[in-house]
């Protein structure tokens, strides 16, 4: 694995800009990387946490008798225990690790068990009983900012935390001066980290500092360390953080992670032992906390040329429960909110406001992924009006060098390179070309409508002046030359400990495998201030400079008199030799001379950002010390028919300043863009009422491997007299445009603009977000309520007994006289059982041989029940006989799914959008149930009552599916399946059409819906409308009707039925005018 | 609690664990092979993807009964006398991973994958994988990595 060395602008050999293999590579491809629930420490008990059951009221008992009785439960952690300070905040200290008598939201926690094992931690969670007086809560931001609103937390005298005010010129004026003055709404939802690695903490007791250390999944070890000193009621000294390797943060292993390792350092102290806390993915996403949503209003008034001349902007962000870093989130939106874009006349108002919704914090934007796609959209708006394209109203506004911005700072101590990345993200995308090319496609397509948009940014580096902005690192060369660099700063996956090696490497003129990055730990070095706001290259990268040229100039002292040579300056330090003009050392041995002459070879760096400031009053100061520029180009198809955007393809051209690690650089790029992606148009974090209903993976989407086709990452560079070798930040600028440019090209797609995201297939369709509605039973009572819960606190698979047959017989004996759950593939049943309570007895049938192949006779193809969709999709007969079952199958779930789950698995969970069922419909097929007393074949057309019920009683297992091989004649096929995302769906929609015909009239017909109905359904009066008459545009157009009439009559009142009439009457549409084409392809 | 006898990495076991235990429960707690994650228990992320008797399955959705008489291997498996394997290093080379919490699935799907079809092409490589969510990468570089091996 060589890494690229090339040289650098004095003609040495430098590994400054290139593609660098990270150097947490190799642990991390073994897996041997250490992440924080693999770590095993002796003695080790479990935690677990009992969360609220409502999302706000006050606690009027807590019973935990019965969980205190549990063999091995060693201690309950509530808030009664808590040694120090109760409640906590970064900046106001609002929130409770374990809340006192009142929840406030619906990751709320009320106790905390260890225990000797996991199970037995998680039982006890299961066992403690709750009981409330409920609150009404308020879930709407623009409900609790209402003066009369209750008070979520009545001491702060208001639900308005924060309101930052931002004043320049005068905005009436502005609004006087213009040709045009429009105003809109905008909104933005809450967005989940969706880290992969959920949270995971642990904290043993430290008897030296009798203290605690704390291991795990931890983004900013300081403040870790602090907030577990203050509730602990300890010193800094007797906290020490190790982060473990970070399984993905993105903003999101802060607060969480802080209050987790509270909670199991109170445990720690409670047992005297280590205790591990490690969260389910439900666990995650209930209680961490999202992006902000936020309601945004934008007046603007410009010339008629398009000139902007005054701006006002209100903003209302839902904080949910908590403030936690809403202070410093909403400060950075308004500094920006108007986008880089010189306007005299500003008036800017954002508020963060208390609800009963998840909190919300820091996540990569950190408040400027949501102004963006507000203003970036308001700017094509604006260009459309006056007639000119969105390039244009971007140079006639956009900051040059020396532009005053709606802070009043000047920018004129960076290059100010807006265009310069406008122009080289349209070059590089063709974007010009592209909309030609993408007008003519519109103009000939009725269906696919493309798309192409741009969005623009600029953002302020590091904190700015939200907060004290230094940082620290360690530069200690050993006698033999190797080198260790550690930081206040921590490794989150983004690649920070690769760029740092690097830049040790080039100060010292050593190579990158002599560089050990040490792990780091709170007790080791300074507080480095946290790792976020893009900061850690531009104020880590100038600390290791700063440590590193220290050590570099001791060495020299020592050995100038050798190299005869007074000037530094005068030397070169590469590929570990040091040579001047007149001799040369390697640098090994400089470092063992310089060594045992007693000099210090480590050196501490720290630096300090420059100076910056703010007016709270007026909004007016030099915000940032400097600023980077972005511009986004993203290519969509919209399906008009069912509202379903693809992303093509997003340019992404970053000024970082320079590169230090293209290779990372890049990767910066990609990822962020994907998530932006995924902010754009999947994910929907869904929270009605307090309650989360996207608990999982498979409820909050996004994006899979198949969700893009293409990005370019272009890496831009205008040095920065600030930053390291001129470098200075990339990681969040790459997310916050994406959503803007999609939401741009979708205008230019469908003619629409559209005012909020997620673009989702609802929201595309029916211009709304479309919402399955709370039960009753759910929305917040005012009675007393007394929660029995039987719902498990973490969704786990317990209490269960396998018995594995040896063969069919065996299996339907064992039936015949006992009660057992089938267990296959497991891809349903494991599934269920997590969620589910009690003792459950499975027989696991998935490798009975008998149940497993595909045979072949002239007029049946038999499938064994067993058999996984990998297998049927891979078998060449089914291939030619049964193209839909084929292609249906191949999108259940993913390769893993498919080699698993089970043909008859599928069929008798009876969802009503299994994938596999509808073809089965289609082809006809039958079903052999077996039981041990009698055999019996039954149609899939009467095998599924409805919803999740079958015919098959209790004995019986679904042993064969009875295909009858189709008559060789020419068959017209059409399937197509409507999922969110273009793999690991739970189909939306689906209809598959087999036709045959005769002198040209429909001979054979047959149409089949899935995900429709409360079952998959055939649609028979369709089918007799169809027989016999030509497949003509008036006839597809006359089904349409009574198909409507027939949907209506059984679906109309479902919440759903709104998107999925119209849908799927244009997806009949789309396969009958499909099919109806190749036929008349054929004839011509 | 059943016993159980399989094959991981080559190594014959013989172990009695708790009937719901998951093969990912097995090999994390009882094996501390812990290079192969748990990121949502529910099939749905492809972090705790292990290759199963030649498939690459799940291993958050399989239970201690159904592996009696597998053969598994994981990730461990993939380094062989201190050298990686031409998949790992490529994934090192391209900048496929960032936090590395999806690596050790990507690793053993995409092995699956090219023990069975050496030369995939992309869409071939976006089937295998479109069960492994990432969260980092962007997946561009993943796709790149996969294709370098193919060659």
């Amino acid at each position: 694995m060589q890494n690229e060395v090339s040289k650098n602008r004095k003609g040495q050999d430098s590994v400054i800009g290139k593609r660098i293999n990270r150097v947490d590579g190799y642990e991390k491809v073994t897996g041997k990387a250490v992440y924080g629930d693999d770590i095993q420490l002796q003695g080790m008990l479990y935690a677990a946490i009992r969360y609220t059951d409502i999302p706000a009221g006050k606690i009027t008992q807590i019973d935990v008798s019965e969980a205190e009785k549990l063999a091995g439960v060693k201690a309950i952690a509530r808030f009664k225990d808590i040694p120090g300070q109760k409640r906590l905040g970064p900046i106001r200290a609002d929130q409770y690790a374990i809340v006192d008598e009142e929840v406030f939201y619906t990751g709320d926690v009320i106790a905390v068990v260890a225990a000797e094992d996991k199970e037995i931690a998680h039982l006890a969670a299961d066992l403690i009983k709750v009981e409330y007086q409920p609150i009404p809560g308020i879930f709407d931001p623009r409900e609790a900012f209402q003066s009369d609103s209750r008070l979520i937390h009545p001491e702060y005298k208001s639900n308005i935390m924060v309101h930052y005010p931002l004043r320049k010129g005068s905005v009436e004026k502005g609004f006087e001066q213009s040709d045009q003055v429009i105003e809109r709404d905008y909104k933005t939802g809450f967005q989940e980290h969706a880290y992969i690695e959920p949270e995971s903490i642990t904290a043993a007791p430290d008897p030296t500092s009798k203290g605690y250390k704390i291991y795990g999944s931890i983004q900013n070890p300081f403040t870790t360390r602090k907030v577990v000193a203050l509730f602990m009621g300890l010193n800094l000294n007797q906290v020490n953080v190790f982060g473990s390797t970070l399984g993905g943060s993105f903003g999101g292993k802060d607060d969480i992670v802080n209050y987790m390792a509270c909670r199991v350092a109170l445990l720690a102290k409670m047992t005297g032992k280590p205790v591990k806390l490690t969260y389910s993915r439900e666990n995650s996403i209930k209680e961490s906390y999202k992006r902000h949503p936020y309601f945004l209003n934008y007046k603007v008034g410009f010339a008629e040329n398009g000139k902007l001349n005054a701006m006002k902007i209100k903003i209302i962000a839902d904080c949910g429960a908590y403030s936690s870093q809403t202070f410093f989130v909403t400060w950075r939106s308004v500094v920006q909110a108007t986008g880089p874009y010189e306007i005299e006349n500003v008036e800017t108002d954002i508020y963060g406001v208390y609800t009963n919704n998840t909190y919300t914090a820091a996540f990569r934007g950190f408040g400027s992924p949501q102004i963006i796609f507000a203003q970036e959209s308001l700017m094509d708006e604006i260009a459309d009006i006056c007639g000119i394209s969105p390039v244009e109203i971007r140079q006639l506004n956009g900051y040059g060098q020396g532009s005053i911005t709606a802070s009043g700072q000047k920018l004129s101590e960076h290059k100010v390179s807006l265009n310069e990345v406008m122009i080289t993200a349209m070059k590089k995308a063709e974007y010009e070309k592209k909309i030609e090319e993408f007008k003519l496609l519109n103009a000939e397509n009725d269906r696919f409508a493309f798309g192409i948009g741009l969005s623009c940014s600029y953002r302020g580096c590091s904190l700015g002046a939200e907060g004290t902005d230094a940082t620290s690192a360690i530069v200690s060369v050993q006698a033999d030359g190797s080198v260790y660099v550690l930081t206040g700063l921590n490794e989150n996956g983004q690649g920070m400990r690769t760029t740092f090696s690097q830049i040790a490497a080039e100060i010292l003129g050593t190579k990158m495998e002599k560089i050990v990055f040490l792990e780091p730990q709170t007790a080791s070095i300074n507080d480095g201030g946290p790792t976020v706001a893009s900061r850690g290259t531009i104020t880590g990268g100038n600390a290791v400079i700063l440590a590193a040229k220290e050590v570099k100039q001791r060495i020299f002292e020592v050995i100038k008199d050798r190299l005869k040579e007074t000037d530094l300056e005068k030397t070169s330090w590469q590929n570990s030799i040091i040579k001047s003009k007149n001799n040369e050392i390697p640098f090994d041995e400089a470092a063992e001379i310089a060594s045992k002459q007693g000099i210090n070879l480590s050196a501490y760096g720290w630096w300090n950002a420059p100076d910056v400031s703010w007016d709270e009053e007026t909004g007016q100061g030099n915000a940032y010390f400097t600023y980077v520029y972005g511009c986004q180009i993203a290519e969509i198809m919209v399906d008009k028919s069912t509202g379903k955007i693809d992303v093509l393809k997003v340019t992404a051209a970053h000024d970082v300043g320079k590169v230090i690690n293209r290779l990372g650089a890049e990767g910066q790029i990609t990822g962020g863009v994907m998530q932006g992606l995924g902010y754009a148009v999947l994910e929907d974090y869904n929270i009605q009422n307090g309650e989360v209903k996207s608990a999982n993976l498979d409820e909050y989407l996004i994006p899979t491997i198949k969700d893009i086709q293409s990005i370019d990452p272009i890496l831009v560079e205008n040095e920065d007299k600030f930053g390291p070798f001129g470098a200075k930040s990339l990681g969040e600028p790459t997310l916050e445009l994406t959503s803007a440019a999609i939401n741009n090209a979708f205008k230019f797609a469908t003619g629409n603009h559209s005012y909020e995201i997620p673009l989702t297939l609802e929201k595309v369709f029916l211009n709304k977000q479309l919402k399955k509605p709370s039960r009753q039973s759910e929305v917040a009572h005012t009675e007393t309520c007394r929660v029995h819960s039987t719902k498990k606190q973490s969704p786990r698979l317990n209490n269960i007994t396998t018995i594995t047959p040896k063969n069919l017989d065996e299996a339907l004996k064992l039936l015949s006289h006992e009660q057992f759950e089938i267990l296959s593939g497991g891809t349903d049943v494991l599934i269920g059982l997590r969620m589910k309570s009690g003792e459950h007895k499975l027989l696991n049938i998935f490798d009975i041989s008998e149940l497993k192949g595909i045979s072949i006779s002239q007029n049946e193809i038999r499938i064994k029940g067993g058999t996984t969709f990998s297998q049927i999709i891979s078998n060449s007969v089914i291939r030619e006989h049964f193209p839909i079952l084929v292609e249906a199958c191949s999108k259940i779930g993913s390769t893993q799914i498919r080699n698993r789950a089970t043909i008859a698995g599928n069929i008798v969970n009876a969802a009503p959008c299994a994938d596999s069922y509808p073809p089965l419909l289609l082809y006809e097929a039958e079903f052999v149930l077996q039981s041990y007393h009698r055999t019996r074949t039954i149609s899939a057309e009467d095998f599924i009552i409805k919803n999740y019920q079958t015919q098959i009683e209790a004995n019986e297992i679904l042993t064969e599916i009875i295909l009858p091989v189709p008559a060789p004649q020419k068959y017209s096929q059409h399937y197509f399946q409507l999922g969110r995302r273009n793999a690991l769906n739970i189909t939306r929609l689906s209809l598959g059409i087999i036709m045959t015909f005769e002198n040209d009239l429909i001979s054979d017909c047959r149409l089949v819906s899935g995900s429709l109905f409360n079952k998959p359904k055939r649609l028979p009066e369709i089918e007799k409308m169809l027989y016999g008459e030509q497949l003509k545009a008036k006839m597809i157009e006359a089904i349409e009707q009574p198909l409507k009439e027939i949907i209506e009559k059984e679906i109309g009142g479902r919440w759903s039925s709104e998107y999925k009439i119209p849908v799927f009457l244009n997806l009949m549409r789309n396969g009958l005018n499909d099919i109806r084409k190749k036929k008349e392809s054929q004839n011509d | 609690m059943i016993e159980i006898k399989f094959k991981v990495n080559q190594v014959d076991y013989k172990l009695e664990v708790d009937d719901s235990s998951r093969l990912l429960d097995i090999l994390r707690e009882e094996l501390g092979l812990t290079g192969t994650k748990e990121g949502c228990g529910i099939g749905e992320c492809g972090a705790c993807t292990v290759i199963l008797n030649g498939d690459a399955v799940n291993s958050c959705l399989i239970l201690a009964a159904q592996v009696d008489g597998a053969e598994i291997e994981t990730v461990e498996n993939l380094e062989k006398n201190e050298t990686l394997s031409r998949l790992q290093q490529a994934f090192v080379e391209n900048g496929a991973i960032q936090c590395g919490f999806c690596t050790p699935g990507m690793l053993m799907s995409a092995k699956a994958l090219l023990t069975k079809n050496p030369h995939p092409t992309s869409a071939e490589i976006k089937d295998a994988l479109e069960g492994n969510l990432c969260r980092c990468t962007g997946y561009v570089p993943i796709i790149n990595s996969v294709l370098a091996v193919a060659k």
